[in-house]
């Protein structure tokens, strides 16, 4: 019952509409009392040959208001309490999105996507249950059951009453303990269906290996035995569920033969009348549902508070990016000091980042080079404040970067990550992504400055034509140059290519920073490359290896000093070589 | 943004649904035991449900109305309706059990023959569809039918109780009955309008549902991207629009269902009821009317009504049944398999002996990928094939080890073709070492031997100890039964490669097929790899596709690839001396080794 009380904010805020609910709960149930009783009436009327045709017109007027009723009321409570509990639904759905909107790099390390999804899906179904469901059996059986007792004790006899509903109690312990066992079941079942879930996703992964040792028969034969274990499995699911409906009939059969036997002596001895008797036996069917009911309830409940208590643990998480009380809101522009002297990731007590000091003036370029995990993307992990806990200070503009409201410094970094994570709606869209306003030609100027222009009128529908699985699959110079349209739409202060051209060939690269640099005037840029060609025209290159700069200067600089960079420069210019003839 | 058209949007044409429905009936063939047990069970409990009323009725009626009951009739009647019950129960029990058992085991036939059906299928399919959705095929879409089934249950059982209790009411009075019948054709309209209406505002909610969890599931994996561009409030109303919409349809079908489902067929029923007595009232005017025969009709009445929600609620699956069943057939029917061998095929490799004689290739037969491609690889000799990505050098292996069937030319093992060896020599006698050692969810052990039982234990080791891979097995907790779990990812690449070596080896191949790493291995596993790599060449016909070129300084044949052609041919210093790509590409990596 306590997630009635955790849910309280929201019955709060929805009181018209359960309340409605509820009362068009309590009017069914009323107006559900009649036809056991017009039809006890007339049984006895037609029994004792006292019927006239206008009681019997008045009793079947009394039962189409009944009928009619209980459509109109039926009506009223399902849209009211079905409707609240999607709405619930909804309401958390939109609670738990805005909070993964604002969750930080941590976070995400911790949650994997499915895991999100889970909680978005399974979970608030789970929850949106005691707002629906729940809430209708509770007080459908409160209601119903009572009004119906009651009905029974006033109408027939109340001894007749206690004794026919004593083995009622029976149905809710019934529904309760098998309703856990066919859980823990269904949760066996569940596991035994993601092991064959598993098994294929794995046989067509591995389809090669196993065509290599022509192994088909032999991984059939292993599918095949699971597949027979999950039908073990899966039997005793079926069989407890095909337990339900039985044991509600033996359970009901008693109360039927206690109403036989006691019934028929208190019709025997006059005490009841016969369509008193057949009045009753109406009313005992309808008991079934509520007391049924009632062991569902519990069952119900505990789902949704788990799933309700998992949900709000992970909405009670908090990103560990701050914005300052009194931040800087004017957009940062300037020079940039990087002065790091060690960055580890949280739990990790290996340094990523040892003593990296650089400055950039405005308008110049920098790159870095350095083999893979050398810590070029942890630089501008940090220049992007995913990560706020270092050692040594960033500044912009001459302000610490965690001084910024995150409006007003990330605005003004383009940022082109490494993996180009493009999103399914149209070409066009996703190039002006930060800058939904910017129209068709500035988009195709954008475009044009990344050299994807020309491939984008080659798509079915140009810009109009869909991303990703339902629309067009993309190469991957493609979803980089895209990438790059999509960071320089908003001539940002700061741009960072972080390896962003190491799917496109030289000419087209060189193309790019030749765009760059004439629509950049002023601008900063930093270019982390594996391919030298794409940093040697900038101010400064740094070489880091791991987490340390180990050369820094021009590019004629670090080519005289014969360190890393320049034994990388001759070998890529003999791979060059190579793929010129290839092309040629 | 864009709108989508997902599958719940395609509505599938009657004939062709009709015919989807034939098939899928076809799968219960094999159990008809279980589906005709739950069928006649539930024609037994439609008669039992007849009978239980009737018992009451008897009772009111010939004792209770005339005041004639003794106390040992009272408890007789009693005894009757326990045991009726009993009865009932049982019926019940077996009517759900059997036909849940009849569609479990059916929909587990359909996903054994979809599994075998895959391993028929030919390397094109598995590079043009997602990994995912044959996965989903397999395991979501077979789960579907369960409910398709249960379609056809719930309308049987309503066939029944509809028709078990007109009869019965129609012995007892016939007219009445026939004025209960006359509700059947309103009826029929309702459920027929019921599940044209339903099923579009069902597909329409499914359809948005979709949208709302595709929309979550970007939103979560690009939320790096929405971040750094502060687009967090743009991404999130969008949502909120889906989330509008998602409410709206589901809005629509809590509407449709409470002003069509139950609540209607409960109008009905009572209209029904009051049919009934009012037959019932105007006959008690002028002639006596036993009070057991109002009390049995009107619960027949409530027999005749009832099921039809249970009915019309399961009718939305049936749609749901098509559409998954329409997926599987597709891959039922597929006729991309795998290459076939000749006939008849039955030679065996002896030598090792491999020619290629003028072979081209194209994946998609337009295409080509391999021109001309002519060598000779004598017994126990290394050939290594060099050249970038995309130059054609895994298509040979392709090719070769049949994953795909080759356009002209030949390809000859001991001067044979080689669609006259069998399948399974082939397996037996070429061993391929792949590039991406992938792991199988088990032990050691069994990721060496796979799935042949016949390679025992001390095989399995001796692999192991060959390529030396016992080192670092020997390690491990459990050794030979260390568990790996999926994908193997708690070794390094290094450990994997060692593995694979082990798991070619105890095969005992006559031609081995290398596809070296490029994944970065630290010096120390490399050595050992090399090393290992050696050990298995002996004795043993390979072609090798080499990215370090230091590794194949003693094959017999190096082979320099480009764009699907033999660009050079020789040893390494016969290459080195011409001076041409080999030598340019031998200078690269010499550069970066020393």
């Amino acid at each position: 019952m306590g997630i009635f009380k955790k849910l309280g904010w929201y019955f709060q805020q929805e009181k018209k509409r359960y309340g409605f609910g509820i009362f068009c709960l309590l009017l069914v149930a009323l107006v559900n009392l009649i036809p056991p009783k017009v039809i006890g009436t007339l049984v006895d009327a037609m029994d004792k040959r006292d019927l006239t045709s206008d009681r019997l017109l008045l009793w079947l007027a009394l039962l189409l208001f009944a009928g009619v009723g209980q459509y109109v009321f039926r009506f009223g409570w399902r849209n009211a309490i079905w409707g609240g509990a999607a709405k619930l639904e909804k309401t958390l759905r939109t609670r738990l999105f805005w909070h993964f909107m604002k969750m930080d790099a941590t976070f995400y390390q911790k949650h994997r996507t499915g895991d999100l999804m889970a909680h978005a899906t399974n979970d608030l179904n789970a929850v949106q249950n005691v707002a629906g469901a729940g809430i209708l059996t509770l007080f459908d059986s409160v209601i119903t059951g009572g009004t119906t007792i009651l009905a029974m004790v006033f109408f027939v006899d109340w001894r007749l009453t206690i004794l026919a509903i004593l083995p009622m109690p029976l149905l809710a312990v019934m529904a309760r303990k098998l309703g856990m066992k066919l859980h823990a079941a269904f949760a066996h079942s569940q596991a035994a269906f993601s092991r064959l879930n598993d098994k294929t996703q794995e046989s067509v992964s591995g389809i090669k290996v196993i065509k290599t040792f022509g192994q088909e028969q032999e991984d059939t034969a292993d599918f095949n035995k699971i597949v027979d274990k999950t039908i073990t499995i899966n039997k005793k699911v079926n069989f407890l569920d095909a337990l339900f409906d039985p044991t509600t009939s033996l359970i009901m059969g008693i109360t039927y033969v206690i109403t036989i036997v006691y019934g028929g002596h208190l019709v025997l001895s006059s005490q009841i009348s016969i369509g008193q008797l057949v009045s009753f036996v109406s009313y005992v069917s309808s008991l079934v549902w509520p007391m049924f009911a009632i062991g569902r309830l519990f069952n119900i409940l505990e789902r949704g508070n788990a799933s309700y208590d998992r949900v709000n643990l992970l909405l009670q998480e908090k990103s560990a990016i701050l914005e300052a009380p009194d931040a800087i809101t004017t957009p940062a522009h300037g020079d940039i000091r990087f002065k790091v002297n060690k960055f580890s990731y949280p739990n990790d007590d290996h340094a990523t980042l040892i003593n990296v000091h650089f400055t950039l003036h405005e308008g110049d370029t920098l790159g870095i080079v350095g083999r893979v995990g050398a810590g070029k993307s942890t630089i501008f992990k940090l220049l992007l404040r995913e990560f706020d806990q270092y050692d040594g200070v960033i500044e912009f503009g001459g302000h610490d970067i965690r001084q910024y409201a995150l409006d007003a410094l990330l605005d003004s970094i383009g940022y082109v990550p490494q993996d180009n994570f493009l999103f399914s709606t149209t070409v066009a869209d996703n190039i002006r992504f930060s800058a939904f306003e910017k129209d068709q030609g500035e988009v195709e100027e954008a475009a044009r400055e990344s050299a994807v222009h020309n491939d984008i009128l080659d798509f079915a529908e140009g810009y109009g034509t869909l991303v990703g699985e339902r629309g067009v699959s993309l190469s991957g110079g493609q979803k980089q140059r895209l990438s790059i349209a999509r960071a320089v739409i908003t001539t940002p202060e700061l741009l960072i290519l972080d390896d962003s051209l190491s799917a496109v060939d030289a000419k087209t690269e060189n193309e790019i920073l030749g765009n760059l640099k004439g629509e950049r005037a002023n601008k900063t840029t930093i270019i982390a490359a594996q391919r030298l060609s794409s940093v040697m025209h900038a101010n400064e290159i740094i070489v880091l290896e791991d987490g340390h700069v180990i050369e820094r200067g021009t590019h004629a600089e670090l080519l005289a000093t014969h360190g890393w960079y320049a034994e990388m420069w001759q070998k890529q210019e003999l791979e060059q070589k190579i793929e010129g003839e290839t092309l040629g | 943004m864009a709108k989508y058209e997902s599958a719940w949007a395609r509505s599938i044409p009657m004939k062709e649904q009709l015919q989807i429905m034939k098939r899928l009936l076809g799968y219960t063939r094999p159990y008809k035991k279980q589906f005709i047990g739950a069928i006649v069970a539930a024609g037994f409990l439609a008669g039992v449900n007849v009978l239980l009323p009737q018992v009451l009725q008897k009772y009111m009626d010939d004792y209770l109305s005339h005041m004639n009951a003794t106390t040992a009739i009272i408890f007789a009647f009693g005894v009757i309706y326990a045991v009726g019950t009993v009865i009932k129960a049982v019926f019940q029990f077996f009517q759900t059990f059997l036909f849940s058992m009849g569609s479990e085991r059916g929909l587990e036939d359909v996903r054994r023959q979809l599994f075998k059906k895959l391993h028929a299928l030919g390397m094109r399919y598995f590079d043009q569809t997602p990994a995912g959705s044959i996965v989903s095929r397999v395991t979501n879409d077979t789960m579907t039918l369960t409910d398709f089934w249960n379609v056809i249950l719930s309308v049987i059982v309503g066939l029944f109780s509809v028709i078990s209790s007109f009869v019965t009411m129609y012995v007892l009075n016939a007219r009445i009955a026939m004025t209960v019948l006359a509700f059947l054709p309103v009826l029929l309209i309702v459920i027929w309008y019921y599940s044209h209406y339903s099923s579009k505002v069902y597909r329409h909610m499914r359809e948005k549902l979709s949208e709302l969890n595709t929309k979550l599931n970007e939103s979560i994996e690009g939320i790096g991207i929405i971040q750094q561009f502060r687009q967090e409030k743009r991404i999130a109303s969008e949502f909120e629009a889906t989330n509008d919409e998602y409410l709206d349809s589901r809005k629509a079908m809590i509407r449709t269902n409470s002003l069509l489902l139950s609540p209607i067929i409960n109008l009905l029923y009572s209209l029904g009821l009051i049919a009934v007595l009012w037959a019932f009232g105007l006959i008690s005017l002028h002639s006596y009317v036993e009070a057991g025969v109002v009390y049995a009709f009107t619960t027949y009445t409530a027999n005749f009504f009832n099921p039809m929600t249970n009915m019309m609620d399961s009718l939305s699956f049936f749609q749901d049944g098509v559409v998954a069943g329409s997926r599987i057939f597709r891959i039922l029917d597929n006729t991309e398999y795998a290459p076939a061998q000749n006939p008849g095929a039955s030679a065996t490799i002896t030598t090792g002996k491999i020619e290629f004689k003028h072979v081209s290739f194209a994946y998609d037969g337009v295409h080509e990928i391999l021109h001309d491609i002519s060598f000779v690889a004598n017994p126990g000799e290394t050939v290594a094939l060099v050249g970038h990505t995309g130059s054609g050098k895994s298509s040979i292996i392709n090719v070769m080890m049949r994953f795909y069937e080759f356009g002209t030319g030949q390809i000859l093992i001991d001067d044979v073709d080689i669609h006259d060896y069998p399948m399974e020599e082939l397996r037996t006698k070429l061993g391929l070492v792949l590039q991406d050692s992938f792991m199988f969810y088990g032990d050691i052990a069994s990721n060496i031997r796979l799935f042949n039982d016949k390679i025992t234990d001390a095989q399995v080791e001796a692999a192991a100890q060959f390529v030396q891979a016992d080192r670092f097995i020997d390690k491990l907790p459990n050794q030979y039964h260390a568990r790996v779990i999926e994908g193997g990812s708690q070794f390094s690449s290094g450990e994997r490669q060692l593995l694979s070596f082990a798991r070619t080896v105890v095969t005992n191949p006559k031609i081995l097929v290398l596809d070296e790493a490029t994944a970065n291995i630290d010096t120390e596993t490399e050595s050992v790899i090399q090393e290992g790599l050696r050990r298995i060449r002996q004795g043993r016909t390979t072609i090798a596709i080499a990215h370090r070129l230091s590794t194949i300084k003693d094959a017999n044949l190096i082979l320099v690839l480009d764009a699907g052609r033999i660009i050079e041919r020789g040893t390494h210093d016969e290459l080195l001396a011409k001076q041409g790509r080999y030598y340019d590409m031998y200078r690269l990596q010499n550069g970066d080794v020393e």
